[in-house]
């Protein structure tokens, strides 16, 4: 049950028991009462008001139409009061007193501390138009009415939004959980029988070689699903370089990193992984097949590097510079102009039979300062 | 040739493995499957290298490493399905001497079994990146701790080996011998390892389990 029901019941026993009010103080000075038989039907239809408004709400929620004809009912009750209930020894007639305040409590729980406020200043007004003016009475319910609206607004708007966090965090955990669970069962079945058939297929040879194979790819694939960590450590604003990276990881591209979350804000993180698929694209179109990959992720605190080396053929010096001289800026402009839009730098070490390295290294942002720059590596 | 020991509850893995074992010329002198078993086995025969599974029925992998300490002349390697980094950390800094997947070549398996047989720690890219980050996220903990430090000869090291680079392929780069390099790497995990016994010690202390 949510909380906006709980406070819904609350307000609907609220209104009831205040409802005694009027009926008790009707009692007490029946006999000096104006219009005694006038006075019972508007006690009475302010009961049959409230029963049919709390049933409604019950069954609608807080609906807009609802609310408004809550307080237009709350108000007329308030203004008829002053004729029906009008005493013959004193000037001032008995009023509907607390019940009053179930129209305000009702508008702040559905809408907030500013339409408690309206609602509470709407019933004063009119109480103090038709109820006697401006006078100490009328100007302190006016207070404690605006001022109901105004915490119980507040409040509830603190309490719903406490409840959807724990409802959040309460799904995350239980994703996690669930994760875990599935990772585990994998890692103690399905990845242990790939890797047989992997290793076996590789033993027979033959087409069992490539089922071997496929076996093994389909094995990377599915580790690489478990492992997302994403929901062991949820990141604010922030991504995980590594699981932007896990999917390169394959036959031909070996990952190395640390086993903590490595964390960038979103933007950055995402432009590194994109400068670091160029890299690889690279390594893929000018390299023989058969060439190995490695990437290597590394967080210092100030920065990430991620370096990609590859074991092919290499670069002349100065091969780099010809290409960009002659125009064609494949690697130039896709990695260079990724990193250093956003500060950071590229360095391309290449020689013949050497294969090639590029280490691109991300520095991460200074946290504003006032604004929580949370972005420590540790657990 | 070495002996040998191999330890999974998988009994399909265990008699492939043992065999591609065998018939490489090593002398498996036991298959088991529990990691209490595991324990006895290895001290009463004390196997040059046991080949651990992480996931046993009743100890995990990581426990039988606690368990075995550093006066038992076996070498572990680890041999496992999860390739989840917080499994080959722990793995390694309880005392293995490597971590392979499941998913290795017999060739990488045979290889890994013969460095650790004589000696030596089998480090993979990937292990090597995992160390480097752990020293990176120890030199960011509070500064009461005691933490370990990479010289700056090993971090060049462990940054060539985690890029795929062979120790050969790094001496000739650095201008050492081979011996030299996997001395470094052997050093970077002998460090870590060193720093973990010395946390359990102290959280041991800390809540009164020593007294027992």
């Amino acid at each position: 049950m949510g909380i906006e029901t709980q406070l819904r019941r609350a307000i609907t026993v609220f209104r009831f028991a205040a409802l005694g009010y009027p009926l008790v103080m009707c009692a007490i000075l029946f006999g000096v009462l104006v219009r005694p038989v006038t006075a019972l039907l508007l006690v009475a239809s302010i009961a049959l008001w409230t029963w049919l408004v709390s049933a409604s709400y019950a069954r609608h929620g807080f609906k807009t139409s609802l609310l408004y004809a809550d307080l237009a009912a709350t108000v007329a009750a308030v203004v008829a009061s002053a004729w029906a209930l009008e005493l013959s020894d004193r000037t001032a007639g008995i009023s509907v007193g607390p019940w009053q305040a179930g129209a305000v409590l009702v508008w702040a729980v559905s809408g907030g501390r500013r339409r408690g406020v309206i609602a509470a200043a709407v019933i004063s007004a009119v109480t103090m138009l038709f109820r006697g003016g401006i006078n100490e009475n009328t100007v302190s319910e006016a207070i404690l009415l605006i001022l109901t609206g105004l915490m119980v607004g507040h409040l509830t708007r603190l309490a719903v939004e406490a409840e959807r966090r724990m409802r959040q965090a309460a799904a995350r955990s239980a994703a996690a959980r669930e994760r875990e669970r599935l990772a585990r069962d994998i890692h103690d079945s399905v990845l242990q029988v790939l890797a047989l058939v992997q290793r076996r297929g590789n033993e027979v040879g033959g087409e069992a070689a490539e089922l071997g194979r496929l076996a093994g790819q389909q094995e990377e694939a599915l580790r690489t699903l478990i492992s997302s960590e994403s929901y062991r450590h949820p990141l604010d604003g922030q991504r995980d370089v590594r699981e932007l990276l896990g999917k390169h990881s394959g036959e031909s591209v070996t990952i190395a990193a640390p086993a903590v979350p490595v964390r960038l804000p979103s933007r950055y993180a995402h432009q590194l992984a994109a400068a670091v698929s160029s890299a690889l694209d690279n390594v893929r179109e000018h390299c023989p097949e058969g060439t190995h990959a490695w990437m290597l992720v590394e967080d210092d605190r100030n920065a990430v590097t991620v370096t990609v080396r590859d074991n092919g053929p290499g670069m002349a010096p100065g091969r780099l510079a010809e290409a960009a001289a002659e125009g064609r800026l494949g690697v130039a402009q896709s990695i260079q102009g990724r990193i250093e839009e956003l500060g950071g730098e590229v360095v391309v070490v290449s020689a013949p039979g050497a294969g090639t390295e590029v280490e691109m290294r991300m520095p991460r942002p200074r946290p504003k300062a006032g604004g929580h720059g949370d972005t420590d590596g540790g657990r | 040739m070495a002996t040998l020991m191999v330890v999974d509850d998988h009994p399909i893995w265990r008699d492939a493995i043992s065999r591609d074992l065998g018939e490489a010329g090593h002398e498996v002198v036991a298959c088991l499957g529990e990691g209490r078993q595991a324990l006895t086995a290895i001290r009463q025969h004390q196997p040059q290298v046991a080949i651990l599974d992480l996931q046993l029925p009743d100890l995990s992998g990581v426990e039988v490493l606690r368990a075995l300490g550093e006066d038992c002349s076996t070498e572990v390697l680890v041999l496992s399905a999860s390739g989840e980094s917080d499994d080959v950390l722990e793995a390694v800094k309880a005392g293995a001497r490597g971590y392979l997947l499941k998913s290795a070549s017999t060739a990488e398996l045979l290889e890994a079994v013969e460095r650790v047989a004589a000696g030596d720690a089998v480090f993979t890219p990937g292990l090597a990146g995992l160390v480097l980050g752990e020293y990176r996220r120890l030199a960011g903990a509070p500064a009461e701790e005691q933490r370990p430090r990479l010289s700056e000869r090993e971090t060049e090291v462990l940054r060539l080996v985690a890029k795929g680079l062979t120790y050969k392929e790094i001496a000739a780069r650095l201008y050492l011998s081979p011996r030299t390099v996997q001395n470094h790497v052997q050093r970077t995990l002998g460090k870590l390892q060193l720093h973990n016994r010395a946390q359990l010690v102290r959280y041991a202390i800390e809540h009164g389990i020593d007294e027992a």
